[in-house]
């Protein structure tokens, strides 16, 4: 199988000028081949930001190498780092991050802004149609729930086809309910034959992953394949059933 | 295509914040409408000096009959009787860079009669040589000829509104009038010159020929002035000092005296509205530039709390691919276009400004081209300078540095 990212010894280190080093990953040796759903788990603190902004090409690994499609990225520049990002790999954050006071169907064209493709609207549309707010195109983020504004963000993040996308704890902000669909909306994509990668803190959202790895203080505390994963879109069912039981 | 995505999706965020685009406006505005003032109301006056000295020759210049201050009337009432007819002989023919004189003599409120209608017009005595060296000539028949003068010929030139007074539409040529008690025949009519520099119509006149004003009208043997033109422009400096060496010295004036004459060149004519446009314009491009420097501190200010605020949507950005250089390239144009709205809204205002400066000063404004792209080059200057180191400032983030807290 294809991988698509492959960090070799990569390691994190934090130092405030003449203070002790701070490790945020050490060793860390890890490869993401396509079509897996990764969730990476573990404490506060314990490094999972670190990991998958590196892993991104969001930041640069202090030690180690980066291997991304093939490409070792930690040899780049800065310039063909956002073209890697930009071309290959969607982020969706914990706090949406989508611009304030523009349309969905905006924020959802930005990553195109800086590429090369043409009709950028339609390619828009598209995404936010795969997401379930085709009729949300000139909603502003204000006008949307958290969860439809994190549905953009997905939008966002598919919009230019990427070999992979990261999330950093996208539930994170969410009430049950909208994690639920923003989980099954992922697993969707899963079988669609996406790569996704969840960061998470919650051992529940875990268990909608094909494989799940925990990490401790830097260091990768185990890695295993998910034998029994669960539906989310059975979740959300259920949940909504006894809801209106009640 | 991608560069014009990024330009519009630059535009799109200023207009979200309205109330941060005006303030760093206002510098500007102020600037540029004082700039659009100074261009408006030096162009009108540079435009005015220009016409007089066009009306006067550029490659002209003017002795007068009679010493003191540098432009205006001579000192003493007593007309000056030292400057020769021989005097502008010798100077044509001593100064090569010369190339024709105009020897003339002149007198105002001359009395004019055709049968029983009367006028006053200015009286001048002149010689062929008057026409070239004004590039003034005869609308219809002939100006005065060197033959006129040596026959001493009673025939004359009358100005347009001479003609006007004395005979309407009717053609005067070949009538005669009574100037002074003298009959002449009219041979010619001028081309109409308008108001001259001073003030005075310049076509209420009438030309004899010189030497015929000389004996029958005024009965002197002097004559008021000389007008000159040069070859070559670039010599007037030169020809000036011989012209008063020559005059001195055929004057016979002592090393004391002052001279008994006055040199007039355009550029004297120039400077002297120069200084009295000079003073205004100072203070102005003080104004100008007093707020546009400090507009242009505000803005940049201004820009870099934008920069710390908008902090994620940079990181943003970022992280779907942006490079670092679309961010500068987007925070330098943010800024650019902020500005140069507040320059074109600077020009309208400073034509406006104009506007009612002309109408509640003498000061002459011109509304011009030059007006709009000064203000606009310069509107957008400030944004360029002042939106450098933010624009730096955004584009040194890192991804991971502006997504997080
Ligand atoms: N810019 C930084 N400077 C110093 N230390 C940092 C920096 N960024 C991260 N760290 C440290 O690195 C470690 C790992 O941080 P990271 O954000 O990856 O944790 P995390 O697992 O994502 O935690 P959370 O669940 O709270 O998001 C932490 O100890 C953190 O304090
Ligand atoms: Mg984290």
């Amino acid at each position: 199988m294809h991988i698509i990212v492959q960090t070799k010894n990569v390691s994190k280190v934090y130092q405030k000028n003449g203070g002790v080093p701070i490790y945020a990953l050490r060793n860390i040796s890890l490869s993401i081949t396509e079509g897996e759903f990764i969730a990476i788990m573990g404490a506060s603190g314990s490094g999972k930001s670190t990991l998958m902004n590196i892993a991104g090409c969001l930041d640069r690994p202090s030690e180690g190498e980066v291997i991304i499609d093939g490409q070792a990225a930690h040899t780049l520049d800065n310039e063909a780092l956002a073209r890697i990002r930009n071309q290959k790999i969607g982020f969706v954050f914990q706090s949406f991050n989508l611009l304030p006071n523009t349309t969905a169907l905006e924020n959802v064209e930005l990553p195109l802004i800086y590429s090369d493709r043409n009709n950028i609207s339609g390619l828009a549309k598209e995404a936010l149609n795969k997401v379930g707010l085709a009729d949300r195109l000139s909603h502003t983020p204000a006008e949307l729930s958290g969860g439809q504004q994190q549905r953009v963000a997905i939008a966002r993040a598919l919009v230019n086809d990427p070999e992979i996308i990261f999330a950093d704890e996208p539930t994170g902000n969410l009430d049950l309910r909208s994690s639920y669909e923003i989980m099954a909306l992922f697993q969707e994509l899963h079988e669609q034959g996406r790569t996704i990668v969840v960061v998470t803190h919650e051992p529940d959202i875990a268990e909608y992953a094909t494989r799940v790895i925990k990490i401790s203080d830097g260091n990768i505390q185990n890695d295993t394949s998910n034998n029994h994963i669960r539906k989310a879109q059975e979740d959300l069912k259920k949940l909504i059933e006894t809801a209106e039981v009640k | 295509m991608k560069t014009a995505r990024i330009i519009k999706s630059s535009f799109m965020g200023l207009g979200k914040n309205k109330l941060r685009s005006f303030l760093m406006m206002i510098g500007i505005v102020i600037g540029i409408t004082a700039v659009t003032i100074v261009v408006s109301a030096g162009l009108g006056a540079q435009k005015k000096v220009m016409t007089r000295v066009k009306k006067f020759g550029l490659e002209s210049l003017m002795v007068f009959a009679g010493g003191g201050r540098e432009t205006g009337r001579p000192s003493s009432g007593q007309p000056v009787t030292t400057l020769k007819l021989s005097d502008a002989e010798t100077i044509k023919s001593t100064i090569p860079a010369i190339a024709e004189v105009a020897p003339f003599n002149r007198q105002g409120g001359g009395m004019i009669k055709y049968k029983e209608k009367s006028s006053t017009a200015m009286i001048f005595g002149v010689t062929p040589t008057w026409a070239p060296v004004w590039s003034w000539y005869t609308e219809d028949g002939d100006f005065i000829s060197d033959e006129d003068n040596s026959r001493m010929a009673r025939v004359c030139v009358i100005a347009p509104t001479l003609q006007k007074e004395l005979f309407g539409d009717a053609n005067p040529i070949g009538e005669q009038i009574r100037i002074g008690n003298v009959l002449f025949q009219i041979k010619g009519i001028m081309e109409a010159r308008g108001i001259s520099p001073g003030g005075g119509d310049m076509d209420n006149r009438v030309y004899v020929p010189l030497s015929t004003y000389m004996r029958r009208i005024a009965n002197v043997d002097y004559i008021a002035g000389i007008k000159i033109r040069l070859d070559d422009v670039e010599k007037m400096n030169e020809v000036v000092v011989d012209i008063q060496s020559i005059l001195r010295e055929r004057h016979v004036l002592a090393h004391d005296e002052p001279d008994d004459f006055r040199v007039i060149t355009p550029k004297a004519v120039t400077e002297f509205a120069k200084k009295v446009t000079g003073t205004f314009n100072i203070f102005l491009v003080l104004v100008a530039g007093i707020s546009l420097i400090s507009g242009g501190f505000v803005i940049t200010n201004i820009m870099l709390i934008a920069v710390t605020e908008r902090r994620h949507e940079i990181g943003l950005r970022l992280a779907v691919g942006a490079r670092s250089r679309d961010i500068r390239f987007q925070f330098l144009l943010e800024t650019i276009a902020i500005t140069f709205s507040g320059g074109v809204i600077g020009v309208l205002l400073g034509f406006f400004g104009a506007f009612i400066l002309r109408l509640a000063t003498a000061i002459p404004v011109l509304i011009s081209w030059e007006g709009i792209v000064l203000g606009i080059v310069f509107s957008s200057l400030v944004g360029l300078i002042s939106g450098i180191q933010p624009a730096k400032r955004a584009s040194d983030l890192q991804p991971v540095d502006a997504l997080r807290g």
